[in-house]
C-alpha cells in the first residue's frame, strides 16, 4: 500500500487547470459549428400571437430562426427533465424567459444581435409569482419521486399541546440562483440518427437517457462527453430545455450547434431555489428533550411541475423526538421550475435550528447542551441503530476549538469598536445519495494505467480521489494514472448531485484496480521469464509501480515488465452495490454587526464534521471552505427579486443578485474532521459530503446575529436594513 | 447584451423566407423552418443592416503575432476564445461582473469581455496560456496548485491573471488587502481562503 487514501493529495487536474489547457463543455472545438440563441418570452403568462423573424432572418450571418412553428414534434422526458414541458412545442407562455424562438448564425455576435430582432406579439395575462401572490390557499403536491410531502410520526399536535416550553417560530427565504461560474453550454452534433452533445452536464449518462427520450432514440445513439466542469451546484444536474431546443435546430439544420446561456437567462432557464416560508413548532420538557416537531412549509412551485426540493428531513432525521408532523406544502405560481441548489434542505433546516436556538434561550441552557440532550443513535424513521455516527465527538471538537466555554450568555453583551459580536452555532446534516456505477482500469505495455469511468468532476475533487483509490489499489505511483471521466463512451457510472460521486464510485473504482493488479499479478507468476514465476499469487506485494515476493524482496518485477512481456494491455472491469446515507457536523461562528451600519461580517469560523473517511483532506477542506461561503451567501446577500408587476426578474446578473466575493469569506475557517471509517460504508469508509457543510451555516449566523445584537431576524437573507 | 424581443419590425430588407432551403432532418416530420436565403461567412465584410464591415487586424497574444478578421463589435474575449482558439480565457458573465475574463494588456489586468479587440491592436495581450515558460509555471499557478486555490476551475484563469497583477501592483501588502484586490473575481466554488493564501505565497516569492 502506498497509503494514497485519506492524504491531502494535491489535485491531480490542477497543472491543466491553471494552464488554460483544460477544456470545458464551451471550450471543445467542434469543426463547422454554428451559434445559437435564444429568444425568451418577456410575459409570464398568456400566449405567443406572433413572432416576425423577417429582420433577423435577414441579419448577416443568420442561418435560421426557428420558432414554434418549425420545431419538431418532441416527447416530454421523465425525471430527471423537471419542466414538464418542452417549449416553443406550442403558443402557451407559463413562465418569463420561457424560449420562444432559436436563431442560429455563423458567430456568437450575429446570433446574438439577431435574437434582439426578432418581434414577438403576445397576449400576456397578469401573472402570479411571488408566494404572497398566489391565488389560493397552499396545497399538499403528491408524493415526488414516491416521497411523500406530508410525514407523521407519533402525534405532535397532542405532544405539542401538552408540552412544558414550546416554541414557535415562522421564517422565511427568498429565491435564489445557484450562478455556477460557467454558463450552460450545449453542443449538439448530429451525424443522421446518432446524437453527440457537449454539454455542461452533472451526469453523463443521465443526460444521455433524457435527451435519448426526447427525440425518441435508441439510448446508445446518443454520446455525452463532459469532461470539465465549470461549477454546477445543482444547475446542471438535470436536463434543461435548452439543450433540447438546440439539438433539435441542430437536426433540423443538419448543422452542429453550439449554445451558451447568457448569464440573464440562467435564472430563468436552468433551476432555482424555490422562495420558501415555514412555519415552525417545537414543544420540550424543561429539562430541554425534544417531544414535538411541527414544521410546514411552503415551496414557490411553477405551473407546468410541483416537485418540492426543499425538503424538511432534517426535522424528520437529525434528533430524537417520538412526535413529528411534517408537510411541505407548495403555491403554483407563473415562474420557472425551480431544481435542486446545493444543500435543498438548507431551506428548511434554518428554521429547525433557528428554532432550537430560541428553546435554548427561553430554557437559559447552551444551545451545544440542549443538541446533545436531543441526540439519537437511531435512525428516527426505520429505528435501526447508525452503524456509525460520531455527531457528539463533532460538538467537541469544534466547541473546543471555537472556545465555547468562554460565550456570555446573554445578547449584546459584547461590543468591540463599532461592532457587536456575537457567537452562534447549528448542528449540520445532510442525506448523500449513491448510483450504481461501474469502472474499467488498463494497464499499458509501457505501464501506464489508464482509469475510465462515466462519472464527473465538479469541482470536488473527483479526478483525485480515484485516482488515489487506483494508485493505492494497485501499488502504483499517481503519476502513471490517467482518469478519463465525463463521458458516456466510458463505463456506466452515477451523476456527481446529492453529494453521490464518492459514495457511487470509490467502491467499483476500488474493485477494478484490485481485479487488474490480481490480473498482472498473475501474469507475472505464471511468465517463466519473471523474477516471480512460480510464487503463489498471495505473496506478491506491489508498490511503487513494481510486484515484489513478500518474503523475499530480491524477487521482483514491475507492472511494466510484466505487461509488455505479454505484449497486450490488461484490462480488468468493476462494478458494485452503493449505499446512500448521512453525514452530519456542526458549525460554530463569530459575527460582528456595525451598530450603525447593519452590515454583518461573519469573522471567524470552526466547523467538525463525521463524514466517514477522509479521502483527501485538502479536497474535503475545499467543500467546508466553500460550503461555509455558500451558507453566508444564503443567509446575508443572496436573493432573487422578481417585479411582481411583470414577473421578470429585476436582478439577473452578477452586479445585483450578490454572491460572495474574497472579501466577504471569513478570514479565519478551521474544518475539523472525525476521520473514523464508516464501516457500513461501501465507498472504502467513506461517506458522501459535498452539500453537508452549508446546512447549519445560515442558522449559526442567525442566531450568532441575535447574540450580539438581540435581534431575531427570521427571514433570509438578513440584509442591511433588516438590522437597521 | 442584447436581449429585448421587442425591436422595430419594419426590418424587410433582404428579408426572404426560402422554406426548401433546408429539409427535415432524420425520420422527424417538421415543417420547415425559416431559413436565411443567404448565410454569409462569419469573415465576410458586410454593411448590411447597420452592422460595420468585419476587418483584419493584429492582435499580439502571448508574444505571438496573430492576424485576425473581426467587426468591431467583437470583444476581445471573444476574439481570443471564438477565433484565436485560445479557449483558457473564461467567459461568466459577458458584462464586467465575475471576472473570468481577466486578461493582462501591456501589464494591467482588464476584463476581456469589455473591451473590445480592434481597440487592442498593438498591445501585448498575455493569457492564463502564456503564463508559464514552457513546462516550467508561473509562481502564481504554483502556488494555486499547492493551496488548492480552486476547484472547478471556471474561475481559475481569470483569478491567476488577476493575481498576477495584484502581486504587480504591490496590493498584496496584507491578507486583508488580498482580499480587497481580488474581489473583482468571484469563485462560485468559493475557494477564496486558499486563493488569498495561494497569492500571498506568490507575492512573497516573485517580490522576494
Ligand atoms: S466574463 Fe468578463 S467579467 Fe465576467
Ligand atoms: S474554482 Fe469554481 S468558480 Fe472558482
Amino acid at each position: 500500500m502506498t497509503g494514497l487514501v485519506g492524504r491531502p493529495v494535491a489535485r491531480v487536474d490542477g497543472r491543466v487547470k491553471v494552464t488554460g489547457a483544460a477544456r470545458y463543455p464551451a471550450d471543445d472545438p467542434v469543426p463547422g459549428a454554428l451559434h445559437g440563441f435564444l429568444v425568451t418570452s418577456e410575459v409570464a403568462k398568456g400566449e405567443v400571437t406572433d413572432i416576425d423573424t423577417s429582420a433577423a432572418l435577414a441579419h448577416p450571418g443568420v442561418v435560421a430562426v426557428l420558432t414554434h412553428r418549425d420545431m419538431p414534434r418532441l416527447t416530454v422526458p421523465p425525471f430527471p427533465y423537471l419542466k414538464g414541458f418542452i417549449p416553443m412545442q406550442d403558443t402557451a407562455i407559463h413562465h418569463v424567459g420561457q424560449p420562444v424562438a432559436i436563431v442560429v448564425a455563423n458567430t456568437v455576435e450575429q446570433a446574438h444581435e439577431a435574437a434582439a430582432l426578432v418581434a414577438v406579439r403576445y397576449r400576456a395575462e397578469r401573472p402570479r409569482v411571488v408566494i404572497d401572490d398566489a391565488a389560493g390557499p397552499p396545497h399538499l403536491p403528491p408524493p415526488f419521486r414516491n416521497r411523500p410531502n406530508e410525514i407523521k410520526r407519533g402525534d405532535a399536535a397532542a405532544a405539542l399541546a401538552r408540552a412544558e416550553v414550546r416554541v414557535e417560530a415562522r421564517c422565511s427565504s427568498a429565491t435564489r440562483h445557484h450562478n455556477p461560474i460557467e454558463p450552460h453550454a450545449t453542443t449538439a452534433q448530429w451525424d443522421g440518427d446518432r446524437l453527440t452533445l457537449h454539454e455542461t452536464a452533472q451526469g453523463v449518462n443521465l443526460t444521455k437517457g433524457t435527451i435519448a427520450a426526447v427525440f425518441a432514440l435508441p439510448v446508445e445513439n446518443v454520446r455525452v462527453v463532459a469532461p470539465y466542469l465549470g461549477g454546477g451546484f445543482g444547475a446542471k444536474g438535470p436536463l434543461w430545455s435548452h439543450t433540447i431546443i438546440n439539438a433539435a435546430a441542430a437536426r433540423v439544420l443538419r448543422r452542429p450547434i453550439r449554445l451558451v446561456l447568457s448569464r440573464a437567462q440562467m435564472y430563468t432557464m436552468a433551476g432555482h431555489r424555490s422562495e420558501f416560508r415555514q412555519h415552525i413548532r417545537l414543544g420540550a420538557t424543561r429539562a430541554g428533550k425534544l417531544t414535538a416537531i411541527l414544521d410546514t412549509t411552503t415551496a414557490q412551485l411553477s405551473n407546468t411541475d410541483e416537485a418540492i426540493f426543499n425538503a424538511s428531513e432534517s426535522a424528520r432525521l437529525l434528533y430524537d423526538c417520538p412526535n413529528v408532523h411534517v408537510r411541505q406544502e407548495g403555491v403554483r405560481l407563473d415562474v420557472a421550475t425551480s431544481s435542486y441548489m446545493r444543500s435543498p434542505e438548507t431551506t428548511a433546516h434554518f428554521g429547525l435550528e433557528t428554532a432550537l436556538d430560541e428553546l435554548s434561550w427561553a430554557l437559559d441552557m447552551d444551545p451545544v447542551e440542549l443538541r446533545r440532550r436531543n441526540h439519537t443513535e437511531f435512525n428516527q424513521e426505520t429505528g435501526q441503530r447508525f452503524g456509525s455516527k460520531h455527531l457528539l465527538k463533532c460538538y467537541d471538537m469544534a466547541s473546543q476549538a471555537f472556545g465555547w466555554s468562554q460565550r456570555k450568555r446573554k445578547p449584546g453583551a459584547t461590543k468591540d469598536g463599532d461592532e457587536y459580536v456575537g457567537w452562534g452555532m447549528a448542528t449540520e446534516m445532510h442525506t448523500f445519495g449513491a448510483m450504481p456505477s461501474n469502472a474499467s482500469v488498463t494497464v499499458g505495455v509501457d505501464g501506464k494505467v489508464v482509469l475510465r469511468t462515466a462519472t464527473q468532476d465538479i469541482g470536488t475533487g473527483t479526478y483525485t480521489i480515484i485516482s488515489q483509490i487506483v494508485a493505492d489499489a494497485m501499488g502504483v505511483p499517481l503519476d502513471v494514472i490517467q482518469a478519463h471521466i465525463g463521458d458516456t463512451a466510458l463505463p456506466v457510472a452515477g451523476l456527481s448531485a446529492a453529494s453521490a460521486t464518492i459514495a457511487s464510485v470509490s467502491g467499483p473504482v476500488d474493485r477494478a484496480a484490485r481485479a487488474a493488479r490480481d490480473a498482472v499479478v498473475g501474469l507475472a507468476v505464471a511468465d517463466e521469464r519473471s523474477p516471480l514465476f512460480g510464487v503463489p499469487a498471495d505473496e506478491v506485494e506491489t508498490r511503487h509501480g513494481h510486484l515484489i515476493h513478500s518474503r523475499n524482496h530480491q524477487r521482483r518485477d514491475s507492472y511494466r515488465a510484466v505487461v509488455s512481456r505479454a505484449g497486450e494491455p490488461v484490462e480488468a472491469t468493476g462494478s458494485g452495490p452503493n449505499l446512500p446515507g448521512l453525514s452530519y457536523g456542526v458549525v460554530f461562528v463569530e459575527v460582528r454587526v456595525h451598530a450603525r451600519l447593519g452590515s454583518v461580517r461573519v469573522t471567524r469560523v470552526v466547523t467538525a464534521h463525521d463524514i466517514g473517511r477522509v479521502m483527501n483532506r485538502r479536497t474535503a477542506r475545499g467543500q467546508v471552505i466553500g460550503g461555509v461561503t455558500w451558507g453566508i451567501g444564503h443567509a446575508l446577500m443572496e436573493h432573487t427579486v422578481y417585479d411582481r408587476n411583470s414577473g421578470r426578474v429585476v436582478n439577473p446578473n452578477l452586479s445585483t443578485y450578490l454572491v460572495p466575493v474574497c472579501a466577504d469569506a471569513p478570514p479565519a475557517l478551521e474544518a475539523l474532521f472525525v476521520d473514523e471509517p464508516d464501516p457500513g460504508s461501501t465507498a472504502l469508509g467513506a461517506r458522501g459530503f459535498g452539500e453537508t457543510p452549508i446546512t447549519g451555516v445560515p442558522a449559526a449566523i442567525g442566531n450568532a446575529i441575535y447574540h450580539a445584537t438581540g435581534r431575531r431576524v427570521r427571514d433570509l437573507p438578513i440584509t442591511q436594513d433588516k438590522l437597521l | 447584451m442584447p436581449e429585448s424581443p421587442h425591436p422595430a419590425t419594419t426590418h424587410t430588407r433582404r428579408t426572404v423566407l426560402k422554406s426548401t432551403a433546408v429539409a427535415a432532418a432524420g425520420a422527424t416530420l417538421v415543417p420547415a423552418p425559416a431559413v436565411a436565403a443567404s448565410s454569409v461567412p462569419a469573415a465576410a465584410p458586410t454593411t448590411a443592416g447597420g452592422v460595420a464591415e468585419a476587418m483584419e487586424i493584429t492582435l499580439s497574444v502571448n508574444g505571438r503575432k496573430h492576424a485576425v478578421t473581426v467587426e468591431p463589435r467583437v470583444t476581445l474575449l471573444d476574439a481570443l476564445r471564438e477565433r484565436l482558439a485560445l479557449t483558457g480565457t473564461k467567459k461568466g458573465c459577458d458584462r464586467g461582473e465575475c471576472g473570468a475574463c481577466t486578461v493582462l494588456v501591456d501589464g494591467e489586468r482588464i476584463k476581456s469581455c469589455l473591451t473590445l479587440a480592434v481597440m487592442r491592436q498593438g498591445s501585448a495581450i498575455t493569457t492564463v496560456e502564456g503564463l508559464a515558460d514552457g513546462d516550467r509555471l508561473h509562481p502564481v499557478q504554483e502556488a494555486f496548485i499547492r493551496r488548492d486555490a480552486f476547484q472547478c476551475g471556471g474561475c481559475t484563469p481569470g483569478q491567476i491573471m488577476s493575481a498576477v497583477a495584484c502581486i504587480r501592483e504591490g496590493h498584496t501588502g496584507s491578507e486583508e488587502e488580498i482580499r480587497q484586490w481580488m474581489s473583482g473575481n468571484i469563485c462560485r466554488c468559493a475557494c477564496y481562503q486558499n486563493i488569498v493564501a495561494a497569492v500571498a505565497d506568490a507575492a512573497r516569492e516573485v517580490r522576494g
